[in-house]
């Protein structure tokens, strides 16, 4: 009885549907993961404009093996390499969450560039994203510092005498460098007070900050939307509205025929190009 | 007091650049494409690389590197040794993404000018990144028609590059680097087991903060490249005589390796008298 | 009855049509913080207990009191006048312009506010901070006995500068006995710390046998060397033989040791810095500066740059 069983598919759904209603009904998160979700982007955005969110996925990675790695890390001079030497060959599994820490923060850094280059490229920049680009300089010092203040923790030779020359860099800044560099290192020479304020900088700090930007970041972006390519025939925003006849392909579907614009089978392209 | 702006406007953007914005607006809403699943899916795909890439540059990393610290695989050793304050054998060199900054400090080889490698030239890149939204102000988008743009931007890819690129083959005539390299000297010039003492004293002592030896040294002081030095004809003696006293030749620049005492001037006369050339060996 | 229970829908009628409310009362709240205290007490003292069990008792039969007051028939007292009825004589007339009821709470939620961000602010900032420029001095050393340090011959002296600290206060310096001048005993105590960025010098010349020695502190590794002068394995600093600066970007000349001698032993005292050196070992001038960061001018025009060093 095919008629019953969708029936009773129906009523399954239904009841499904009774938490997220209940969430809606007192939070509203429902509505908005649906406007997020939904929300129109510019028909020409491609892959140009996944590195963003590649860059978000590789902060998650970083936020997700950095904070099983604390579990067995030891911020201590005594015992961090030691720690360290244990994550990476005895622990099971270990090398892996390690590694993904170290080359995800590789990647994460290489894709910031590479977004950004995007944004330049593009123009993403100009009115009105001014202040998301300012935003994304703001991450861009976060995650160097993040590295910054990561490559100590394992306490081998690279990692000490990096941050040695990294602290001495700060030292030389005019007037405030000197205290800059003994902020850095808790007193006037590295030791334990040093690894243990630069793991809660790295464990808490900065990362704090980085999540309360990436927020907002993200907010900006779904609030005025992304530009389209600027070398597009069918850019979002260009001065003229007519239509134009593109290929359709998997993620390109056909607009919404509302009536307000002529359906794009009938559209040519015609005139001067986009502005 | 002069009114810069009309009644009622205080908003820095001007109308050409709010209309855009709308328009902008109505053709998302009208024509654009529902962010789920059409472009998320491009985002899916793209997350899902760079989780793999994490995830191989982890094993390619792990499995050909060994227990030991300093045991490097392709991407480097797990760890190096311990962390020790008192060394005098260790080269620091920082993550990679640091590289451009390190080699920007090689670059500032003048105490007088430590300052712009240290904190003047980061301070004025972020502070153009920081301004450059209201540097650039014009609506064009267009990459051929923003001349100046492209070219700033290929100008800075292209220094980062040259200077992430000098920073990671960065090498300094210094004893703890020199020695490396005394093996495959040996090879080249098919030097002697005395010869090959005389090659590490060569390489320790601080030669090659002047002169060149098969590539490696310091070539900016003129000094003369000793590879083919032997080849000259001198005997080791004359080799050690000359080291001990280069005054006494003739050479007033090259300072006195007396001090070094009898067996090291020996054992370098030995080293230079075997150095032939690649041909000579 | 039965009969209530057969008509579930309908109100049973000697019920009043609204709920009934116990009237407010704050025994309660008496008694639940006596049986906290009891517990507490459990834990601290039999007192505390047996204080707790008395005033439990106490409010529990002030409390019960009040709930059956309507029960014994008692009458309620006065309850407080209607919320309506109680704001009037708050109510603003209509004040003059300038200083009015919202303007007064604003001004004080955001001097409240400011409050509560300075109490809090100010000691963490102040923890975070302060602790790194308290002047933590640096403790004399032992380097081990004289015979270790032979006449006009350079070792490289590795220590540990701060036994409390251990293996992090490791250091290396070079040391060379100059031998006796105006027959007091001289010695180059040189810092092996590049004064360009803080990188570990290396002496230009070959590294003798290493030694372990005893000292009356933590041991002491040595080996002979004959340099020719430092060299900095990062931004290619170069040094002479007395750390003055010969190429490279260091800002000064290497920064050096005070040095002690104490029941035939070597000490290290307080480190320095150096602008420059002139002549050589028991001879030599040293312009002497107090310790500063690695890249800090302490001479020349640039050390207006720096005018407070920690």
């Amino acid at each position: 009885m095919p008629r019953a069983k969708s029936k009773r598919r129906q009523q399954a759904g239904h009841l499904l549907m009774v938490p997220v209603d209940w969430l809606e009904e007192r939070s509203g998160l429902v509505g908005g993961l649906k406007y997020f979700l939904f929300r129109k982007v510019p028909r020409d955005s491609n892959w140009f404009h996944t590195l963003g969110s590649a860059t978000l996925t590789a902060f998650i990675v970083q936020t997700v093996t950095g904070v099983v790695l604390a579990f067995y890390y030891k911020p201590s001079p005594d015992e961090a390499y030691a720690s360290i030497q244990f994550i990476t060959n005895d622990l099971t599994l270990g090398w892996l969450v390690r590694g993904m820490h170290r080359w995800g923060a590789s990647v994460f850094i290489i894709l910031l560039f590479l977004h950004m280059g995007r944004v330049f490229l593009f123009g993403a920049y100009k009115y009105p994203r001014e202040l998301n680009w300012l935003l994304g300089v703001g991450l861009l010092v976060l995650a160097m510092l993040e590295g910054f203040t990561g490559y100590l923790l394992p306490w081998d030779q690279t990692a000490y005498w990096a941050t040695v020359v990294g602290i001495n860099l700060n030292a030389t800044a005019p007037f405030l460098g000197p205290f800059l560099s003994d902020f850095l290192r808790g007193g006037q020479e590295i030791g334990t007070e040093t690894l243990s304020r630069f793991y809660s900088m790295h464990m808490l700090l900065i990362p704090g900050g980085l999540i309360g930007l990436i927020v907002l970041h993200l907010y900006l972006v779904i609030r005025l939307g992304v530009t389209s390519p600027p070398w597009s025939d069918e850019a979002a925003g260009r001065e003229r509205a007519e239509v134009v006849t593109a290929k359709r392909g998997l993620v390109e579907p056909r607009p919404r025929g509302d009536g307000s614009v002529p359906s794009p089978s009938e559209g040519t392209l015609t005139g001067e190009g986009p502005r | 007091m002069v009114e810069l702006l009309p009644e009622g406007e205080k908003v820095v953007s001007n109308e050409q650049e709010r209309a855009y914005f709308k328009r902008y607006k109505e053709d998302v809403r009208e024509r654009g494409k529902p962010f789920f699943p059409y472009a998320m899916f491009h985002d899916t795909v793209m997350s899902l690389v760079v989780v793999c890439v994490i995830v191989a540059l982890t094993c390619v990393w792990y499995f050909t590197s060994g227990e030991e610290a300093g045991d490097a695989g392709i991407l480097g050793p797990r760890y190096a040794d311990e962390a020790d304050p008192g060394t005098t054998s260790f080269v620091p060199r920082p993550d990679w993404y640091f590289y451009f900054l390190f080699y920007l400090l090689r670059i500032f080889k003048w105490p007088d000018s430590v300052i712009l490698g240290t904190v003047g030239i980061p301070t004025i890149a972020l502070i153009l990144l920081l301004v450059l939204p209201f540097i650039d102000r014009r609506r064009e988008r267009r990459i051929l028609r923003r001349p100046v743009a492209v070219v700033a931007a290929l100008l800075v890819i292209a220094s980062m590059g040259i200077l992430t690129y000098k920073g990671a083959t960065a090498k300094e005539s210094l004893a703890g680097e020199n020695v490396e390299l005394v093996d495959e000297w040996a090879q080249v010039q098919g030097l002697s087991e005395e010869g090959i003492e005389g090659a590490t004293l060569f390489a320790q002592i601080g030669c090659l903060n002047c002169h060149t030896y098969l590539g490696a040294g310091t070539p900016n002081l003129g000094a003369p490249d000793l590879s083919e030095i032997g080849a000259s004809g001198q005997t080791a003696e004359e080799f050690s005589a000359y080291v001990a006293n280069p005054a006494e030749f003739g050479n007033n620049v090259m300072p006195s390796y007396e001090s070094q005492g009898e067996e090291v001037l020996r054992l370098l006369g030995i080293f230079l008298e075997e150095s032939k050339g690649e041909g000579g060996g | 009855m039965a009969d209530e229970l057969e008509r579930p829908g309908e109100t049973p009628e000697h019920e009043d049509a609204e709920a009934h409310l116990p009237s407010p009362t704050i025994w309660p709240f008496g008694f639940a913080g006596a049986v906290a205290l009891i517990l507490l007490g459990l834990i601290i003292s039999f007192w505390a207990t047996a204080f707790g069990i008395a005033l439990a008792v106490v409010f529990g039969f002030l409390w019960i009191r009040q709930v059956t007051r309507e029960v014994r028939g008692e009458p309620e007292p006065l309850e407080a006048p209607a919320p309506g009825a109680a704001e009037e004589p708050v109510e603003e007339p209509e004040e003059a312009e300038g200083y009015t009821r919202s303007k007064f709470l604003e001004g004080a939620t955001l001097g409240l506010g400011a409050a509560i961000g300075a109490i809090v602010t100010v000691p963490v900032l102040g923890f975070a901070v302060a602790p790194a420029f308290v002047d933590q001095g640096y403790p004399d050393v032992d380097i081990g006995p004289l015979e270790n340090y032979p006449e006009e011959e350079w070792q490289i002296v590795t220590f540990t500068s701060n036994a409390d600290k251990g293996a992090v206060s490791r250091r290396t310096a070079f040391v060379r006995n100059n031998g006796l001048k105006d027959q007091v005993p001289s010695f180059t105590i040189i810092s092996n710390r590049c004064v360009h960025l803080g990188c570990p010098t290396q002496p230009q010349g070959p590294p003798g046998e290493l030694r372990d020695i005893e000292t009356s502190q933590t041991p002491v590794t040595l080996s002979a060397t004959t340099p020719s002068g430092f060299g900095c394995p990062c931004h290619g600093g170069a040094y002479d033989i007395e750390g003055n600066r010969v190429a490279g970007p260091p800002v000064r000349a290497l920064d050096r040791y005070e040095f002690s001698i104490i029941d035939g032993s070597l000490w290290l005292g307080s480190p320095y810095s150096v602008s420059e050196v002139e002549g050589e070992g028991a001879d030599a001038v040293i312009v002497k500066y107090r310790p500063a960061d690695p890249g800090v001018h302490v001479d020349g025009p640039e050390q207006v740059f720096y005018p407070i060093v920690p």
